[in-house]
C-alpha cells in the first residue's frame, strides 16, 4: 500500500475535554450559564403574564383572586427572581448591542453617529419605551 | 544566561496504550527568555522523545502551537515561562478530540471553515487580462480586522457553546464568513447564508465573548458573530439583498 493511501480506520482519539473552569469555576463561563438560565425564568414570567391576562378576562373577582395569589410570599420571591434574571438579560443584551454596531452592515454605509452611541441606541430606546409603558400602567403618566 | 528549574505537568495520551489521558511531570532548566514551546521542545529533545506536539513558525504566525497553559488557550510560542509561577500545566486544546499527547484532531474545525466558503465568490470571473479587482483603503478597512485570523483554533478551545453544542459552526469560521461578506469584491453572501442562518450558525452564540479574550490576533470573533447576526437577520427580512446566482 502506498504511504499516501488513506488508512481504513482512523487512530483512536481521546474524547474532547471541556474548557478549564467550565461551567462554573471561571467567571465568564458562569456568566454564560446564567445568561442561558435566564430563558427559564423569563419563560416563567411569560406564564405569569398569561395567567394575569386570563384572570383579567374572567372578571373582577378572578383578578382580585390572582392579585391575592401573587401577594403570597413565595410568589413575591419568585417574581423578584424573574425580575433579576430579566434585568440581567437586558444588561447583557445591551452589551451585545455595543458590538453589533461596530462596523458596516452589508452595503449600508457607516453612519455618522459615534459607534458606541449607535450600539447603545436601540437597547436604550427599548428600555425607555419599556419604562414609559410601566409608568402608564402604574398611573404615573396619563 | 541564568537558568531556572521549572516543573511542567503535561497531559499525555498514547492511543495504543493509554485508556485515558494522564498527566506526566517533567522538571527542566529553563532560560530566562524561553517560551513554553521552547520548554516542550527541550523535553522532547532531552528528556522524553515520545512527547508529541505541533509547532512550526515560533513567531505567532502559523497558529500551530495552540495549547492550554494553566487552563488558558494560548499560542505556546508567545507564552513566556517567566510569566508563570510554580508548576506549569500544559494540555491540548479543549473541545477537540485528542490524537496524541498535545496534538488534537482538527478535521471538524477545517470542515467548519470550509463550509462557509472562505474565498471571494464572483458571479462572473473577470479575465486575467482585465486586471485585478480594485479596492480602496476604506473598503479594505471594513474587513481587515477579521482577515487577521491565523486559524489557531484557540477561540474554539475557549468557546463554552462548543462545549455544549459541538456542531456549532464556531467563532473563527463565522468571523471568516463575515470577513468575506464585508469584502467589496465578494458577491457570495447567499452562498454563506445557509450555514450562518442554520441551527448551528450565528444564533447558537450567546456571546460569552471568551473567543475574543483569547484571540492572539485581536480579530474579535465575538464582534464578527454579533454583526453577522444582524446582517443575517436583515437578509432574512430582505432589507439586505442576498446576492445569489447558483
Amino acid at each position: 500500500m502506498s504511504a499516501q493511501a488513506p488508512t481504513a480506520e482512523k487512530t483512536r482519539t481521546a474524547a474532547p475535554r471541556p474548557p478549564a473552569g467550565f461551567p462554573f469555576r471561571f467567571y465568564r463561563y458562569r456568566n454564560y450559564v446564567v445568561f442561558a438560565a435566564t430563558s427559564v425564568f423569563m419563560a416563567l414570567g411569560c406564564v405569569g403574564l398569561l395567567e394575569a391576562l386570563y384572570a383579567l378576562g374572567r372578571g373582577e373577582e378572578a383578578w382580585k383572586e390572582f392579585l391575592a395569589n401573587m401577594a403570597k410570599p413565595h410568589n413575591l420571591v419568585l417574581s423578584l427572581v424573574v425580575l433579576g434574571f430579566t434585568l440581567y438579560f437586558v444588561l447583557r443584551f445591551a452589551w451585545v448591542g455595543r458590538k453589533i454596531a461596530a462596523g458596516r452592515i452589508g452595503p449600508i454605509p457607516r453612519p455618522p453617529l459615534p459607534m458606541p452611541l449607535l450600539g447603545v441606541a436601540p437597547i436604550g430606546g427599548f428600555l425607555t419605551l419599556w419604562l414609559i409603558l410601566l409608568a402608564i400602567l402604574a398611573g404615573v403618566l396619563p | 544566561m541564568e537558568l531556572r528549574k521549572v516543573k511542567f505537568e503535561v497531559l499525555r495520551f498514547r492511543p495504543e496504550s493509554d485508556p485515558e489521558p494522564v498527566f506526566e511531570t517533567y522538571e527542566i532548566d529553563c532560560m530566562e527568555d524561553w517560551v513554553v514551546l521552547d520548554a516542550l521542545n527541550a523535553i522532547k529533545d532531552d528528556v522524553d522523545p515520545t512527547l508529541s506536539h505541533r509547532w512550526s513558525c515560533r513567531m505567532g504566525v502559523c497558529g500551530s502551537c495552540g495549547m492550554l497553559v494553566n487552563g488558558r488557550p494560548v499560542l505556546t510560542c508567545a507564552a513566556f515561562v517567566r510569566n508563570y509561577e510554580g508548576t506549569i500545566r500544559v494540555e491540548p486544546l479543549s473541545n477537540f478530540p485528542i490524537v496524541r499527547d498535545l496534538v488534537v484532531e482538527l478535521d471538524g474545525f477545517i470542515d467548519k471553515i470550509k463550509s462557509v466558503k472562505p474565498w471571494i465568490i464572483r458571479k462572473i470571473e473577470k479575465d486575467l487580462s482585465e486586471g485585478e479587482y480594485r479596492q480602496s483603503p476604506e473598503q479594505l478597512e471594513e474587513f481587515k480586522q477579521f482577515s487577521m485570523c491565523i486559524n489557531c483554533a484557540l477561540c474554539y478551545a475557549a468557546c463554552p457553546v462548543l462545549a455544549n453544542e459541538p456542531e456549532f459552526v464556531g467563532p473563527a469560521a463565522i468571523a471568516l464568513a463575515h470577513r468575506y461578506n464585508l469584502d467589496s469584491r465578494d458577491e457570495g453572501n447567499a452562498e454563506r447564508f445557509g450555514v450562518l442562518d442554520s441551527h448551528d450558525g450565528v444564533y447558537a452564540c450567546s456571546f460569552a465573548n471568551e473567543c475574543s479574550q483569547v484571540c492572539p490576533k485581536h480579530v474579535d470573533p465575538a464582534m464578527a458573530i454579533q454583526q453577522a447576526k444582524m446582517t443575517d437577520f436583515l437578509e432574512w427580512v430582505h432589507i439586505l439583498p442576498k446576492k445569489s446566482f447558483t
